[in-house]
């Protein structure tokens, strides 16, 4: 869910620039590291970003007749780790703004907040615990997934009713309705890609032993 | 190169920045000559990508004309003239960016994120992730026909099954085309570093002035106008 260019206000686009800068700087320090420790991963990386890329651009049915298309975030998370994603996702994000004018450059700090902070950060934490809970491996990745997504759709529903508050009943109202209409859509998507994701790592790791498909997946890049 | 980004981002930091009305409108108008007069874009190819944005525009500026009370949703009181000038602003911005889009090499993308001093890593990876985007895109493209013509989307549940395996093969063709590239660039003494020849085209001080004059009359118009 891209907010387009122009939607936000100017004060609330330097904002979210402002709220997304930390953790991007974050991903790219740790994404320096790792370069100079392993600088084969570089294209692995550069392969896992355009795959992102590619996904966006690959529409998947939805329940209610629309289509949308896959964040690809909770593999991404899955595979590569949140801190990583969050670099990746910007870089993502700015080719789909500047190559095809999908979303937006003031709205780049925004988009980036939702679709490669907190929808990465998400899947990965309930990757984790879903981990520690046991569950079973596709369960786990389903709720990674579709979770991830839903977070980011819910971050997105936020940051409008955040800067258009409802004249009567305040953000909440604004949150309520913004969250409503999105839903129809996004609650479907949310699940076809918790879905999808997991007939794709299935299909990825094959017969591997649960524990060491995310492993065999993340090749030399984690 | 330099009139370009005047052009882009300075109307896009107007349209963003100004009152909506007459600012953004102005801006748009403007845009709009730039890039059908000046950048000779085709207005079909302009009106196909210009869709996906208003699509969103129409949903979001929806949600401002209505309220939500105690006593249920009703007509927002200022909902009408709240949702022109989000529209108005979110236009001219589309506008502002559909231009940059149209106009901008990744080539010159990526000199402009090194002249801003975007650490070396980040943008070779940006690069790479550049090129990398049209191989895969190609594939996947091959093989959604393939799937659509063996009725792979004719139902919603086929539909799923089918795109989740494009995406499996494509990952892990996408790792293994990763995989040869760097052994084939490793094989060459790469060092990490890929330097890219773009056109420097001379700066032709008509049109900043032109382009200049434009924004500060917008400016001011949309200020005291």
């Amino acid at each position: 869910m891209h907010i387009m260019e122009g939607f936000l206000p100017a004060s609330h686009a330097i904002g979210w620039y402002a709220v997304s800068a930390p953790f991007v700087v974050a991903g790219a320090v740790r994404l320096r590291s790792v370069l100079r420790d392993k600088p084969e991963a570089r294209m692995t990386l550069a392969a896992a970003g355009a795959f992102a890329f590619v996904l966006s651009a690959l529409k998947i049915p939805s329940v209610t007749g629309s289509c949308s298309h896959p964040t690809g975030t909770g593999l991404g998370a899955i595979v590569f780790g949140p801190a990583v994603m969050s670099v990746l996702g910007v870089i993502v994000l700015l080719f789909q703004a500047v190559l095809m004018a999908h979303g937006g450059l003031t709205t780049l700090g925004a988009n980036a907040f939702a679709m490669a902070i907190v929808g990465p950060w998400v899947a990965w934490g309930v990757w984790k615990l879903a981990g520690r809970m046991g569950l079973r491996f596709a369960v786990a990745v389903f709720l990674a997934a579709s979770l991830g997504n839903l977070a980011t759709y819910i971050c997105t529903t936020l940051q409008l009713a955040l800067a258009y508050p409802d004249p009567v009943s305040g953000f909440m109202g604004a949150a309520m309705k913004f969250g409503s209409i999105f839903a129809l859509t996004q609650v479907p998507l949310a699940v076809a890609e918790g879905l999808l994701t997991v007939v794709v790592i299935e299909a990825l790791s094959g017969k591997t032993r649960d524990s060491d498909r995310i492993a065999a997946l993340a090749g030399e890049a984690r | 190169m330099a009139e370009k980004l005047l052009i882009g981002l300075g109307f896009l930091v107007l349209a963003v920045g100004l009152p909506p009305w007459p600012g953004a409108a102005l801006v748009a108008v403007a845009m709009l000559g730039f890039t059908f007069a000046g950048a000779r874009v085709p207005v079909r190819l302009w009106l196909a990508a210009v869709a996906l944005p208003l699509g969103f525009l129409a949903t979001g500026s929806v949600m401002l004309l209505v309220q939500v009370g105690p006593e249920g949703p009703a007509l927002a009181q200022d909902g009408v003239a709240a949702a022109a000038q989000v529209c108005l602003r979110a236009m001219a911005a589309t506008f502002c960016l559909m231009f940059l889009a149209f106009t901008t090499p990744a080539a010159e993308l990526i000199g402009g994120l090194r002249r801003l001093r975007v650490p070396a890593e980040i943008v070779e990876l940006a690069l790479l992730t550049y090129r990398f985007v049209f191989l895969l895109a190609d594939e996947a493209v091959a093989m959604t026909a393939a799937q659509r013509a063996r009725l792979g989307h004719s139902t919603r549940r086929r539909w799923l099954r089918s795109s989740g395996m494009v995406i499996a093969n494509l990952l892990p063709r996408a790792m293994a085309r990763a995989r040869r590239m760097e052994t084939g660039l490793a094989a060459r003494g790469w060092q990490g570093g890929m330097r890219v020849l773009t056109q420097r085209r001379p700066v032709s001080v008509g049109m900043v002035v032109l382009v200049l004059v434009l924004q500060v009359a917008v400016g001011v118009a949309a200020t005291w106008g």
